[in-house]
């Protein structure tokens, strides 16, 4: 049980196939003409289409003059090949050549929710590390600030800057605005948003909430479930119309609630609705003050007291979670709960399986890696297709 | 500031916010059941992909890639050299009688050095004088070269730098080279310990056609080099002496705890609520098959240098919120300090020896991880 270890996986030469490239290959012959001028470089099988294989940036995807130049990639001003300049699969749409990169970092958009953390305290504004390229900001006016009712940031605000957040805090907020580099500005004044406490944050990588398309996923799954970004790394979440959504967990764990922030920041915590968020500040709070409480409970660094058993239920959507990204599925709503389900449902077919005595099966049994991360794979595309 | 902050402690520490590591902790120091937050069980290790002899140019080489993707490669190089001798085995030498036992025990008084192994290790993002580097090589070094066999008598019982003895004058220099591929995520310590360990155990060594005090002379057939660390397999068909059979290079784990509990293989997170990181050298080095304990180096706890959080009662954003008397300070049964529950205190360094001889008899208790960790590197097949 203490240590696995596997022998290395050989990475498939076999390109896969797309049941999109099929109906998008508008003509099998050029095809053929272009994988044959890249034939000698690269041990390209058979008559494979141009969209099958990755590329890396610099690698010239092909010198056919016929194509266009699409996202990810250039062309020399003085030559007619297409060079790719991310990592990724080569997707086109009629003469159209894109690349999709693998990875990429976070685009902010408007209205995204994300989750930050935040990594340098200014004098007004706080600057907050959302996997995007550059670090988005806070302003302290964007923030809701204590005492309940909305009002103006005063200068002791200002001075206490460090109490609401400081270096290292977790915010889930939303993208009010952003700027012409790119970077964004968030805001929180909402009682949905602000400090995170009482679960865990995991970060997955992929390619977040460029739209990664869910029809790519196919040869991730199995293959090299082991190594993270290994398949078609076409995961990561995408913006959905839930990103957060409560699962009451089985095993006697509660309520817990699920943040996917769009920037692929996650964060799995205890459920802590309003009233009982208020409670456990206080212990009398009168009905119209309640809204004040909550506002207050906001800025907490204090975690609730929390059950073993909520605290094996997080850890378990978070393994599963990581499981989809490894696999290479998108990580949103549905694909959660549909592994959740599924791990619950492996552990099931694991426990008949063995007829160790219940000390030795219970060690280790919630670690989701290999078979079981497998299998669980294979439950969720099931569902999802 | 930050550089120093990430050389000289335990990895680069990830920032945690104090509700994160005060979860972290408080999951991981449960009482009998610690919940790590993939689920693994508290001596379970992340699966590992494994190969050896992938470097043609060596003597001996593995690959270990753990699931989290970082990889290591360890090529071992061997040399011979010329033995500068010390005054007093010369004069050792004069007075023993010259009989055939005589060059047996002159051997084994030259016994080899410890600067005959070199090891260098080569992580990205840090230069080759940082402290990480020469620290990590000098912790793996000294387990190596002090692995000591307990038996005099059989020549190649001992540790490393005793098999390394080709005659009075002449024995073999090893280099071994290591070489991280990837960020250092978590302290990167057990896995470039486990691909040097296996690197070890591939290296081979040209079969010595020379006889005693000749200047040595090889066999030019590859074929039948000798194992620098004879195999079972081998040692069942032609290996005379048994005993060296099962002496295998030492292996360093890391481990740590938090509260009461022991937690081997830790990962980035863990490590930074860690109370104690303990890097803990063992090897195996007689025919009984039990573990020994080389060496216990503590490893700087990056959990020091975290952000404390804020009880609720001190939080000025919160004031008027809470009832003063709420938060209860209880002693923490592992490190004797007061805290209340649900907020991060840094860890100020410092278990109880209960937790410690915990610790180390966890590694090395037949059937423990230690052994588990020894068996499946000997699993690996080496090609």
């Amino acid at each position: 049980m203490g240590i696995i270890i596997l022998p290395p996986v050989v990475e498939d030469i076999l390109p896969r196939h797309d049941e999109s490239d099929d109906s998008m290959s508008v003509d099998s012959d050029e095809d053929v003409e272009m994988s044959g001028v890249r034939a000698p470089k690269r041990a390209r099988i058979g008559n494979q289409t141009v969209s099958t294989g990755v590329v890396t940036p610099g690698e010239v995807v092909t010198d056919d003059p016929q194509w266009m130049r699409g996202h990810g990639t250039y062309m020399t001003p003085l030559s007619t090949s297409i060079i790719a300049t991310v990592a990724g699969t080569v997707h086109k749409t009629n003469k159209l050549l894109s690349v999709h990169p693998l990875r990429a970092r976070y685009t902010p958009e408007i209205g995204d929710l994300v989750v930050g953390r935040i990594v340098e305290v200014q004098s007004k504004r706080w600057k907050v590390d959302v996997a995007a390229p550059l670090l988005a900001q806070l302003p302290l006016s964007a923030i809701n600030l204590p005492g309940g009712i909305l009002r103006r940031r005063t200068s002791s605000d200002e001075l206490q800057i460090r109490t609401f957040f400081s270096e290292g805090d977790l915010v889930v907020a939303e993208v009010q605005s952003v700027h012409q580099d790119g970077s964004a500005s968030l805001h929180t004044r909402s009682l949905k948003y602000g400090k995170l406490r009482n679960g865990v944050f995991l970060a997955v990588t992929g390619t977040g909430g460029s739209g990664a398309s869910s029809s790519t996923t196919k040869g991730g799954v199995g293959a090299g479930s082991l190594r993270p970004g290994a398949g078609s790394g076409m995961g990561g979440v995408v913006r959905s119309r839930r990103q957060v959504w409560t699962v009451s967990t089985h095993n006697g764990g509660g309520e817990v609630d699920v943040i996917l922030g769009v920037n692929g920041y996650i964060w799995i915590s205890k459920h802590a609705d309003g009233a009982s968020a208020a409670s456990s500040t206080t212990d009398h709070v009168s009905i119209t003050r309640m809204e004040e409480m909550v506002s207050t409970s906001i800025y907490s660094s204090q975690n609730d007291e929390i059950p073993p058993q909520t605290r094996r239920e997080i850890a378990r959507l978070a393994q599963c979670i990581q499981v989809l990204v490894q696999g290479g599925i998108r990580v949103d709503e549905e694909t959660v709960m549909g592994a959740y389900e599924a791990s619950l449902q492996v552990d099931l077919e694991v426990g008949d399986d063995e007829d160790e005595d219940e000390e030795t099966r219970h060690e280790g049994r919630e670690y989701l890696e290999g078979a079981k991360s497998r299998r669980i794979l294979e439950l969720v595309v099931q569902q999802v297709k | 500031m930050s550089n120093q902050r990430q050389a000289s402690s335990a990895s680069q520490v990830p920032h945690l916010s104090p509700a994160e590591l005060s979860y972290l902790y408080s999951s991981l120091s449960l009482p009998k059941t610690p919940i790590r937050p993939d689920g693994r069980s508290p001596t379970q290790f992340r699966p590992l992909t494994a190969e050896t002899n992938i470097l043609p140019g060596t003597n001996g080489s593995a690959r270990i890639g753990f699931a989290d993707g970082t990889q290591a490669i360890v090529g071992v190089k061997a040399e011979v050299e010329k033995t500068v001798l010390a005054n007093e085995t010369l004069a050792r030498n004069d007075g023993g009688a010259g009989l055939d036992r005589g060059e047996q025990e002159g051997s084994a008084a030259v016994g080899g050095h410890g600067s005959w192994v070199q090891m260098s290790i080569e992580i990205p993002g840090f230069r080759d004088d940082d402290a990480l580097p020469v620290f990590l090589s000098e912790m793996m070094r000294e387990s190596l070269v002090g692995a000591v066999g307990t038996r005099e008598a059989s020549d190649m019982a001992g540790g490393l730098k005793e098999r390394l003895v080709i005659n009075k004058r002449w024995h073999w220099r090893l280099y071994i080279d290591v070489l991280l591929l990837s960020q250092p995520l978590a302290y990167p310590l057990p896995l470039l310990s486990l691909t040097t360990h296996l690197a070890l155990l591939s290296t081979k060594l040209p079969k010595r056609k020379s006889q005693g005090e000749e200047d040595p002379f090889f066999d030019d057939d590859w074929a039948v080099a000798e194992y620098l660390y004879p195999r079972p397999s081998l040692s069942s068909g032609k290996t005379n002496s048994t005993g060296s059979s099962f002496v295998r290079p030492p292996v360093t784990l890391l481990v740590i705890s938090v509260g009461e509990n022991i937690i081997f293989d830790p990962n980035r997170e863990e490590i930074a609520v860690a109370d104690a990181v303990l890097a803990i050298s063992i090897t195996r080095d007689s025919e009984a098959g039990t573990l020994k304990l080389l060496s216990i180096r503590t490893v700087d706890p990056p959990s020091r240098l975290t952000q404390p959080g804020v009880p609720n009662s001190e939080n000025v954003s919160m004031l008027g919120a809470v009832a003063p008397t709420e938060d209860v300070a209880v002693l923490n049964p592992a490190t004797g300090e007061e805290e209340v529950p649900g907020v991060w205190r840094p860890r100020r360094g410092g278990v109880k020896r209960s937790v410690i001889a915990e610790m180390v008899k966890t590694a090395l208790k037949k059937g423990g991880v230690g052994e588990e960790v020894l068996e499946g590197l000997e699993g690996v097949e080496v090609s």
